[in-house]
């Protein structure tokens, strides 16, 4: 069968658009007051593998179009995303072409930096310093590693975020409670693509127990826990993410814009939240 | 697609139970938060069958007075597992369907031909995902099965891999459906939308089928993503309804 153009679309869209808001269909018009909306969660980038670590085998060890994220925010209604590298065997190249991404569209992307903490050991501080001093860099994710002591001390230094999705929410524990100046922000509101339902749990009471632990919702399939989040924790801890370009965002986004919450809510959520975890600029 | 166009769910969960998706945890699922975001969808039909049991004999029964309750509105399917109901099932089945009003069947299991030979008697379709591990991969858990009963219809879930796990299935479960017209994708919870937009590419709009597995997913969210595929009007209308009203036999 072909796909074809958005005005094929028409008949299914008139039972749901009016339900989410005309943002949903296409880009909102700017205005100086109006909150950004911004995901937070977008890989972007090619992987250079090494060693013993399989590529071309993956979405995430492949490449992520930054064309494709661009396509798909201006179909959802999507002002920035936050960009950083695919699986990388190490990453100072990618973080350089993350950089690049965001040079060649102003306004569209913020790139965060990405490192491993064992392989790059050592290394990571000067980095660091040099990706968000002279490269424009804003925040380093998305980790699946536990932060090593040298990233968390230079995140303390950069006064940046980590984006980290862990393999179990309880790794949290071993490093949040001596960098409470730090913020964080746990992705897939702690499960990826809803694996374990016991994670999203621990991930919400994660997020309710250290005021500087923030969740994103990025791949939650199992609805009620996402439903449960906002329901129990305030807008100010959760941030829309969408772990494109793999997933898609217009999916993502439309998994909080159906929620309808009052838009002073959703607002926070869509972008206000990471907005103010930035600095307030973007 | 016009307003006469039925939307049907085919594939939504209610009673108790527990999850078919592990790790297990004990749900009982109830139709009015369903039936609520249905009717603000005007999601105009929906499929309902019970979570994981033990057995399925009482869970049938509640699925066929829930249906009973609001015949306009839910269609009941049995849920059996061929294995442990052999030498049982043409009797449950045929109970099932011919006294209960009961339209299709999730097999918990491997579908037996025992089972199949009963579903072509009654003409039903068969909801059948055989989840992932080594020795039961998409092709020969439906290849031969599909093939033997051609004129049994398969609704094969999740375009054949929950959370897109492994996401290479879903292209394993599209080639399936190429070879076999009777198979039939229905595409909740995916990981990524690119694989049913791959599956709309590649097969008739008569195979694909739009289906929720809410509540535990938001049948709001998974009818969007039909939107997003931008098909023409008439093939939208196949995929979100026309092919389970074909394969239910219902009438407009």
């Amino acid at each position: 069968m072909k796909t074809s153009g958005g005005l094929l679309a028409a008949p299914l869209a008139a039972r749901l658009e009016p339900l989410v808001g005309a943002s949903a269909a296409a880009s909102p018009p700017k205005s100086p007051n109006k909150v950004p909306v911004i995901d937070c969660h977008v890989h972007a980038g090619m992987a250079r593998m090494a060693g013993d670590a399989e590529d071309l085998t993956d979405p995430w060890d492949t490449f992520n179009d930054p064309e494709l994220t661009l396509r798909h925010m201006e179909e959802a209604g999507i002002d920035v995303s936050v960009i950083f590298p695919v699986e990388n065997w190490s990453y100072e190249e990618s973080n350089k072409e993350i950089a690049e991404i965001c040079r060649r569209n102003p306004g569209k992307f913020i790139g965060f930096a990405r490192h491993h903490p064992e392989r790059e050991s050592g290394r990571v501080r000067s980095l660091l310093h040099r990706e968000v001093e002279e490269l424009g860099l804003r925040g380093l994710g998305e980790l699946h590693e536990e932060p090593s002591r040298e990233m968390l001390d230079t995140l303390r230094e950069l006064h940046i975020p980590l984006l980290y999705h862990p393999e179990r929410v309880a790794l949290y524990q071993d490093f949040v409670p001596d960098y409470p100046d730090v913020n964080f922000i746990l992705c897939h509101l702690g499960s990826d693509d809803s694996g374990d339902w016991r994670e999203h749990q621990a991930g919400i009471q994660l997020t309710k127990t250290y005021p500087n632990v923030y969740i994103e919702t990025s791949t939650v399939i199992i609805a009620p826990y996402l439903e449960k989040a906002i329901e129990e924790l305030p807008a100010e801890k959760i941030l829309f993410g969408s772990d494109g370009a793999d997933c898609d965002s217009r999916m993502e986004i439309y998994k909080i814009r159906v929620q309808k919450l009052p838009k002073e809510k959703e607002e926070l959520i869509l972008g206000g939240n990471l907005l103010r975890l930035l600095g307030g600029h973007l | 697609m016009g307003d006469q166009t039925l939307v049907i769910d085919c594939h939504a969960q209610a009673g108790q139970g527990v999850t078919w998706n592990e790790p297990e945890r004990l749900v009982d699922y109830r139709v009015e938060g369903m039936l609520e975001r249905a009717a603000e969808f005007r999601i105009d039909r929906i499929c309902i069958m019970a979570p994981r049991n033990e057995s399925y004999g009482d869970a049938n029964i509640q699925v066929a007075r829930l249906c009973e309750k609001l015949p306009g509105k839910l269609i009941g399917f049995a849920v059996h597992n061929p294995q442990r109901d052999a030498g049982r099932l043409k009797a449950v089945l045929t109970e099932d369907v011919r006294s209960r009003g009961l339209k299709g069947v999730k097999a918990d299991g491997h579908p037996t031909r025992e089972m199949l030979d009963v579903v072509a008697e009654l003409g039903i379709p068969v909801i059948y995902y055989p989840g992932h591990n080594p020795r039961s991969d998409l092709t020969r858990m439906f290849h031969l099965m599909a093939a033997t009963f051609p004129t049994v219809n398969f609704i094969l879930p999740h375009l054949g891999a929950y959370r897109s796990s492994p996401w290479g299935a879903h292209f394993e479960a599209i080639a399936l459906a190429k070879r076999h017209p009777n198979i039939h994708l229905e595409a909740s919870g995916l990981d990524g939308h690119q694989y049913l937009e791959v599956a709309a590419q590649d097969l008739p709009a008569e195979q694909l089928v739009f289906g929720s597995f809410a509540p535990e997913h938001d049948a709001r969210v998974e009818l969007y993503a039909f939107k997003l595929l931008k098909l023409p009007p008439d093939q939208e209308a196949k995929t979100v309804g026309g092919n389970m009203q074909r394969l239910l036999q219902l009438k407009g």
